[in-house]
């Protein structure tokens, strides 16, 4: 009787305490931490972010060890810098754009070089501007949801992410997987929407184009 | 004339709902009469939906987060 009491009575303090801190704003949090020294509110940040900051220096570093490395250098980061954050841009951006910066510098330290495929002119169309008849062959649109949405699909599209060029890499990941407009992803990574737009429609090209060999090849 | 050329480098606004009516029917009329560019559009709309689903795909493991909380516990020292 006592101990379920005790137990209630803890859940009530701790579940009062961790719904305060989930329904403040990034922004709160930030002043919570900078102006008061807050670490609960630090750790807040952590849990919000971190998904989405060790899955994007993932998806530049291309390795578990190096994306660990920048994810730790990111928060450790925003423990001496956290105080130049100004409330005027979104501080997911902001993160974002540290998180980049880090991944950058850490791929440069390390003399890791890139693989150099080039998509500046890629598309599937010839010179007439004609789709070449291979595009209706290979159609996997309407194969069932299991297939498509399968393990080895998903782990197929995520390699074929990875084969592209740094900047489209970056690109993609932000706006189809995190799912952030072009504009967020042109302030974050400091290129033209333009830019954003153009990098985008080349890699979606790319790797539709290597999922249709792949169901083509592998899943008939 | 409206070639797959154009439906290729419209596929972007075309998914967004952002073409003016115009190139929209004309992207639409020739979708509707070529089979290559029926496939490229419904082939294009399924790739966005398999990479929506990495979205889900967790990151950080217990591990990565516990040697994480153990370095800024050993960095951020009280002065
Ligand atoms: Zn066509």
């Amino acid at each position: 009787m006592e101990t379920g009491f005790f137990k209630k009575l803890i859940n009530v303090i701790v579940t009062k305490d961790d719904e305060r801190l989930s329904d403040k704003s990034d922004v709160e949090l930030v002043n919570l931490y900078t102006n008061k020294g807050d670490e609960s509110a630090f750790d807040e940040i952590v849990t919000r972010y971190s998904d989405r900051v060790y899955g994007f220096a993932l998806r530049i570093t291309r390795n578990a060890n190096d994306a660990e490395e920048v994810f730790q250098e990111v928060f450790l980061t925003l423990t001496k810098k956290l105080d130049t954050f100004r409330a005027e841009s979104k501080f997911s951006s902001w993160l974002y754009r540290v998180t980049a910066n880090a991944s950058y510098m850490y791929l440069r330290s390390q003399k890791k070089h890139e693989s150099n495929i080039s998509l500046e002119n890629y598309y599937p169309y010839d010179e007439k501007g004609t789709l070449m008849g291979k595009i209706m062959d290979k159609d996997w649109s309407s194969r069932p949801d299991i297939t498509i949405f399968s393990k080895e699909a998903l782990d197929i599209i995520d390699k074929s992410i990875n084969e592209l060029p740094e900047s489209y890499r970056a690109v993609f990941h932000l706006r189809d997987i995190d799912g952030l407009s072009n504009e967020e992803v042109a302030n974050i990574l400091e290129i033209s929407i333009p830019a954003v737009k153009s990098r985008l429609h080349r890699a979606r090209l790319f790797l539709r184009d290597r999922l249709s060999d792949y169901f083509h090849e592998w899943r008939r | 004339m409206f070639m797959c050329k154009d439906v290729v480098e419209n596929i972007m606004e075309y998914i967004d709902s952002e073409l003016d009516l115009q190139t929209l029917k004309e992207l639409e009329k020739h979708t509707g009469d070529c089979p290559e560019c029926k496939a490229f559009v419904n082939t294009y709309k399924r790739m966005l939906e398999i990479t929506g689903k990495l979205k889900d795909k967790p990151f950080v493991t217990p591990e990565v987060r516990n040697r994480l909380r153990v370095l800024l516990k050993s960095k951020i020292k009280p002065v």
